[in-house]
């Protein structure tokens, strides 16, 4: 495939997305409710919210799969309302959901896609080769896709994406619904990827630790972007790091810290203190001197995107879902067990 | 401007290419189905052999100038393959259900190839079955010239693109592939039971042959009862049983294809 990068102007600026005032309402009901923010070529972007915020609206947009309602969207240099046709060439899209075709193998679905965007068959096969690997699919390129396994699935899809070598890989929710160690694996293939071929990575997440991976993070609730920063200015958001202690006599130790440092918080959690400060590590050695009680215990901790969530919208990002678990009668592991040994027991 | 524009970043021999990609999906995805490639011969035949000697026991030649078993045998190959070429059209509801079209939608490819390449492959579907079909004639004292038998398979691709581009057409918007099957035997029926593959549209009253005059199937029903029986019924023998004449039946069909592929792609792209 021949670079066509001509009767473009802004092709080559340092944004390869620009979004702007961009909203989309579906029959009264309104998903996005104007915003901007730009992606700068090579770099991981990620869209961070709850169920139901506008991510995957917003992706589809993007990847010219919906049409916006009002405001301006350009993609690798070209307007998504426009030419949709060229943006559709720049991208690689991995959706949430699985989008292979079972009845087919391995390779036979990416030799589908090389052929959908018209990928030479010298360069398919080499390129075939290189995606597998990377994805460490090549020993299973023969089998039908209806034999993976989740992750399996997750990880041709992102190889199939990146056959036609696109200038932008859109994920949509890629660890989703995945066991914790194919997760980190899927990351790692999506750090390579942008290592090896400079690709910009687009993502949306609800996964708090995960959006912590991109160079830059959006937050969005209810349609809007609240935050949208680099993971650790918005921590900065905070107020600093997070210490926790406890001594043998806190009354005492409250009464110190407050008299030496006023310009602090310090919150007291049950049995143990809570302090925000600027640079945690320097903090700390002073913290101990000054101090008298003698410390049990002492925590040094970096704030969490979820800190900032709970920040920028007061509340929790999975709120909904960390209410389930106390509704839920928790399964009780101990009485299966205590099930067996009656049985020996009886026996 | 704008034309030569999108052609020199999608150009002819990528559009062919991906047009042939979607084909080959659908004709691949038939073979790895032995059981949809058995049934589609074995229920014809079935169909053919224990209802055609039936209604023939009914309708002895004594009554019926010709043998009813040939008039029935060609009316069901024209039924079957029709019915071939819109059911396959459920691929696109299944993959759409299946997230598979999505793929397909966010790919760079026209909306009209994607919809031209699933007829296509319905058409190219039926005429696989349309063919194994046409080598039982044999057996039922059927003699096809060679030349009729390649018109035979050129009137088989014009009749079933038609009848595949309106699945696409009905298949466009639909979600589920459970509706589109209900739909699909709502279509089917009354176009079939006015199509004269059964009995002939000759005799039945006016208003009947009024609707069968709208009704793609009729059309091709008698277009290949023309073409098949050509060697073995005098022309004025196939007059007794057919509605339209072979030409108005080419010529009909041609049309219909042009505007049923044209609602088709404008229903997909919305």
């Amino acid at each position: 495939m021949e670079e066509i990068e001509t009767d473009l102007e802004n092709n080559n600026t340092s944004e390869i997305i620009q979004v702007e005032n961009l909203k989309k309402n579906y029959n009264g009901f309104t998903a996005l409710k104007g915003i901007s923010f730009s992606v700068k070529r090579g770099e991981i972007f990620g869209f961070l919210g709850p169920n139901g915020a506008g991510k995957t609206t917003t992706i589809n947009i993007l990847a010219t799969l919906i049409l916006p309602t009002s405001g301006v969207v350009y993609v690798n240099g070209y307007n998504v309302l426009s030419r949709p046709d060229m943006v559709r060439k720049s991208i690689g899209m991995v959706f949430q959901e699985v989008t292979l075709d079972t009845h087919l193998t391995a390779e036979e679905n990416l030799y589908l896609h090389a052929y959908l965007y018209g990928v030479l068959k010298k360069e398919f096969n080499q390129r075939k080769r290189e995606v597998l690997k990377l994805c460490e699919l090549w020993e299973k390129r023969k089998w039908k896709v209806e034999n993976f396994s989740g992750g399996m699935k997750r990880r041709l899809e992102i190889a199939r994406a990146l056959i036609h070598w696109p200038k932008i890989l859109f994920l949509d929710e890629p660890t989703v619904g995945l066991d914790p160690q194919t997760r980190t694996k899927i990351w790692d293939y999506i750090f390579s990827t942008r290592k090896q071929k400079d690709t910009t990575i687009f993502l949306t997440t609800q996964y708090l630790n995960e959006a912590e991976n991109c160079d830059r993070i959006a937050i969005l609730d209810h349609g809007e972007i609240v935050a949208l920063d680099t993971p650790e200015n918005l921590k900065k958001m905070v107020g600093g790091d997070i210490i926790i202690f406890k001594t043998l006599d806190n009354d005492l130790a409250e009464k110190e810290f407050k008299a030496k440092f006023p310009q602090y918080k310090l919150k007291r959690i049950g049995k143990e203190l809570k302090i925000e400060v600027e640079n945690g590590d320097e903090f700390l050695p002073t913290l101990v001197k000054i101090i008298t009680p003698k410390i049990i215990s002492i925590e040094l901790r970096r704030p969490t995107l979820e800190d900032i969530f709970l920040e920028v919208t007061g509340r929790k990002i999975r709120e909904d879902e960390e209410l389930e678990p106390g509704e839920e009668e928790p399964f009780n592991l101990a009485s299966l067990f205590s099930l067996f040994n009656n049985k020996k027991n009886n026996k | 401007m704008k034309q030569i524009s999108f052609l020199k970043h999608y150009p002819l021999n990528v559009r062919i290419k991906s047009l042939y990609i979607i084909w080959y999906r659908e004709i691949l995805i038939y073979w790895r189905n032995s059981i949809k490639v058995f049934t589609s011969i074995f229920l014809p035949l079935l169909i053919v052999a224990f209802l055609g000697t039936g209604f023939k026991t009914l309708l002895p030649q004594t009554i019926l100038p010709y043998d009813y078993t040939q008039f029935f045998y060609s009316g069901i190959i024209a039924l079957a393959t029709a019915i071939m070429a819109i059911s396959s059209t459920l691929s696109i509801v299944w993959d759409r259900e299946f997230g598979f079209l999505r793929e397909i939608l966010v790919s760079p490819v026209p909306r009209s190839n994607i919809v031209l390449g699933k007829i296509l492959g319905a058409t190219t579907v039926a005429l696989i079955q349309g063919t194994l079909l046409l080598f039982v004639s044999p057996y039922l004292s059927i003699e096809i010239q060679f030349l009729d038998f390649i018109k035979t398979l050129i009137f088989l691709i014009i009749f079933n693109s038609g009848i595949a581009a309106l699945g696409v057409f009905f298949a466009a918007n639909i979600k589920k592939t459970e509706s589109f099957s209900i739909l699909l035997q709502i279509i089917i029926a009354p176009m079939s039971f006015l199509s004269g593959a059964f009995f002939s549209l000759n005799n039945l009253p006016i208003w009947v042959k009024n609707l069968a005059n709208f009704n793609p199937l009729s059309y091709g029903v008698d277009g290949l009862r023309w073409l098949i029986l050509s060697s073995s019924l005098t022309k004025e023998q196939i007059l007794l049983f057919t509605l339209h004449p072979l030409k108005n039946c080419v010529f009909f069909l041609i049309i219909f294809d042009f505007i049923i592929f044209l609602l088709a792609v404008r229903r997909f792209k919305r």
